[in-house]
């Protein structure tokens, strides 16, 4: 480790800043999951009265009783995992080989489908065809409507198509040299090889598809298909203008505001357990040592 | 054991054509060197053969099967490449291992061929390592393994110790050759080192511009080479060539560099007056007088001592000429030299416009 007395003086005041900045914006981005968190176990009157804001007041699980008691939120969370294991394998499954296709030189008309599928980044037909769209596929109010309709996204395949086009490509020939077909190829050397750009793919989709929302609600009619998010949503619509619960909030053990945040830390907790074991991928420079240029 | 066969080898990519026509004949068991300058088409021709290229004309035939139209993995050969392109999500036992495993080797077999082969290259230790993990050398031995494992027809080699530092390249480069001496596979090896080309040869050929110049043995290529490229390129360091003009009398043949009159070796078809280039090697220029040795006036400028010989920068009528020489343990033996003696029998004669060899009692192929 390099000395700090080693640094001149303007170093150590740029590192300063930084470290400074660095903390600031970590306090930021830390600062309202430590609120929600803190929400979901104070009591209805001190969240409602604004009380909370770094530890919970009045300490209770009040909140969390009450969601973990209604067999909808489980059956909502069931789905979002459903929608999230389901819409990102199908994401995989063709994103990889499309993404190596557009990168191999030998591909006809390469430019062409380079061109037709970027095209979609910046140009895309826009809400109501799309609605339209998958109504008249009858993918309204269809699960398997949810994880195909969204499964391929224009960047992701562009940027997997990068990664592949940046693997030497001896690894190929030599593959080939050694028996291996088309599919060998791909799947027992450029997907390994892909895996930093494919870990990053694959947290892309469980993020998109956890927090998936919107097309959630526009698309799914029967209350037994809907994700969290979406279940969430009708919660926080329900107790809003419940008679009934505005007299238990009055009791004030929980409230609206806690049972949105309760939610809100049933729903972040897969994702920051899941997110060690994929970060684990992000192996800077698996590529080395493999050739020698 | 099998041979390669290229008759009329042509590849051009889209309209421009690089390797102009080549006629090779590979034996069974022969080691045989491509070298030649950068760009002038030996990778090229190496992965026509491998069928990594598309072969535009002509045809490729191993051991007998012509194989234009044939997969690479169907052809039986192993490649080494440059970068070793070894896989590094796998150890170097499953790199091994790899060929052997998308043949659908059985495992216990494929387990005795790695061992086997890890042997053979002093690999057993590091059978479990990443390929990260090994040095330059341990690389290039285990991207040898995964040739070597599948038992192919064919060794093809592409330049695979360039990315070797120069102690290590000539360790690999006696292995290399002790494996085909052991195995004794059909070889195939593309360099641009000369003096590769000369230790690991059977055979060599010297490629130029996509065409070959010559195809002989190492010594063929360095006593008798077909022209001035080919003079040029084999041997270090480069024969000297002299500019000239032929004089013809009742003494014989003779060059003339001016003032300086050099008689020639007779088996030369040489005419009156006919610019040429003197050939000679700076190993064979002698520092005494010697009967049919020409004598010649140098002016002596820099001595590069090497240890047992000498690099003795000269000229010769503002012509540079570089001498070799015994050192002797003492280079002072050089001051004040200004005179050396070309031997007759080893000088070579070129046609100053064509380049070809003038000399006439050896052909050698081409
Ligand atoms: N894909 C390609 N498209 C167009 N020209 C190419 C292509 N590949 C090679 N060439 C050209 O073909 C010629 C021969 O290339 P090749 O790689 O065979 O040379 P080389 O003898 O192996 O040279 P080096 O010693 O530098 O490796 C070169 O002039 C090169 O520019
Ligand atoms: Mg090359």
């Amino acid at each position: 480790m390099t000395q700090w007395n080693m640094y001149s003086r303007g170093d150590k005041i740029f590192a300063m800043t930084c470290a400074i900045l660095v903390g600031m914006f970590t306090a930021a981005t830390l600062y309202p999951f430590i609120y929600i968190a803190a929400v979901s176990f104070s009591s209805g009157f001190a969240a409602t009265a604004g009380k909370v804001v770094l530890t919970p007041i009045d300490f209770t699980v009040e909140a969390y009783r009450f969601i973990l008691g209604d067999p909808r939120f489980w059956n909502s969370y069931k789905n979002t995992f459903i929608y999230t294991i389901g819409g990102t394998a199908m994401s995989l499954v063709l994103i990889i080989p499309a993404a190596y296709a557009l990168s191999r030189p030998q591909l006809v008309g390469r430019r062409f489908w380079n061109l037709f599928i970027a095209f979609t980044m910046w140009f895309n037909a826009g809400m109501i065809p799309f609605f339209l769209n998958m109504r008249d596929l009858g993918l309204l109010d269809s699960m398997f409507g949810i994880i195909i309709g969204f499964a391929v996204n224009a960047f992701n395949i562009i940027l997997l198509r990068n990664f592949f086009e940046s693997i030497p490509r001896s690894f190929e020939e030599a593959a080939r040299m050694d028996g291996a077909n088309e599919f060998q190829v791909l799947w027992k050397v450029f997907v390994p090889l892909a895996k930093p750009a494919i870990a990053t793919i694959t947290l892309f989709c469980i993020v998109s598809r956890w927090n998936g929302f919107f097309w959630a609600m526009v698309l799914l009619q029967s209350e037994e298909k809907i994700p969290l998010q979406v279940f969430l949503r009708h919660t926080i619509a329900n107790l809003s203008d419940t008679e009934e619960f505005a007299m238990t909030a009055l009791d004030a053990s929980y409230s609206a505001e806690t049972i949105t945040a309760a939610i809100i830390v049933c729903s972040i907790l897969p994702v920051l357990i899941v997110y060690p074991f994929i970060q684990r991928y992000f192996e800077k420079g698996i590529l080395l040592g493999g050739v020698k240029e | 054991m099998s041979g390669v066969k290229l008759d009329r080898v042509v590849k051009t990519y889209g309209a421009v054509q690089v390797v102009h026509g080549i006629d090779l004949h590979i034996k069974p068991k022969e080691f045989v060197v491509l070298v030649g300058p950068s760009g002038c088409g030996k990778s090229t021709t190496l992965r026509m053969i491998a069928g990594l290229e598309e072969i535009s004309g002509g045809t490729i035939a191993i051991d007998g099967r012509v194989v234009n139209r044939v997969a690479p993995k169907d052809r039986d050969v192993a490649m080494v490449f440059q970068n070793y392109a070894l896989y590094p999500h796998l150890s170097v036992a499953e790199n091994i291992a790899f060929g052997l495993r998308i043949r659908r080797t059985p495992r216990e077999e494929i387990r005795r061929s790695v061992a086997e082969v890890a042997e053979i290259l002093g690999l057993t230790q590091y059978l479990e390592r990443r390929p990260a993990d090994l040095s330059g050398g341990q690389r290039q031995r285990v991207a040898m393994g995964r040739a070597i494992v599948r038992h192919p027809k064919v060794f093809l080699f592409d330049e695979p110790l360039s990315n070797l530092d120069a102690k290590l390249r000539t360790q690999m480069r006696a292995e290399i050759r002790r494996l085909h001496n052991r195995l004794g596979v059909t070889s195939i090896y593309v360099t641009h080192d000369q003096v590769e080309a000369m230790t690991l040869a059977d055979r060599i050929v010297v490629m130029n511009g996509g065409r070959i110049e010559q195809i002989g043995t190492p010594m063929e290529l360095f006593t008798n080479p077909a022209n001035l490229f080919v003079a040029g390129f084999i041997g270090s360091p480069p024969m000297n060539q002299l500019r000239g003009r032929v004089v013809r009398d009742a003494d014989g043949p003779a060059v003339m560099i001016r003032d300086i009159r050099v008689r020639l070796p007779r088996d030369v078809s040489v005419e009156d007056s006919q610019e040429v280039l003197l050939g000679v090697r700076p190993e064979h220029v002698l520092l005494a007088a010697r009967s049919n040795a020409t004598p010649v006036p140098i002016s002596l400028d820099l001595v590069e001592p090497l240890g047992s010989e000498a690099l003795l920068h000269a000229e010769i009528h503002g012509q540079p000429f570089v001498i070799k020489a015994p050192t002797q343990g003492d280079v002072g033996r050089f001051s004040g030299l200004d005179m050396i003696h070309l031997p007759a029998e080893e000088l070579k004669v070129f046609d100053a416009e064509t380049g070809r060899s003038l000399i006439t009692h050896q052909v050698s192929g081409g």
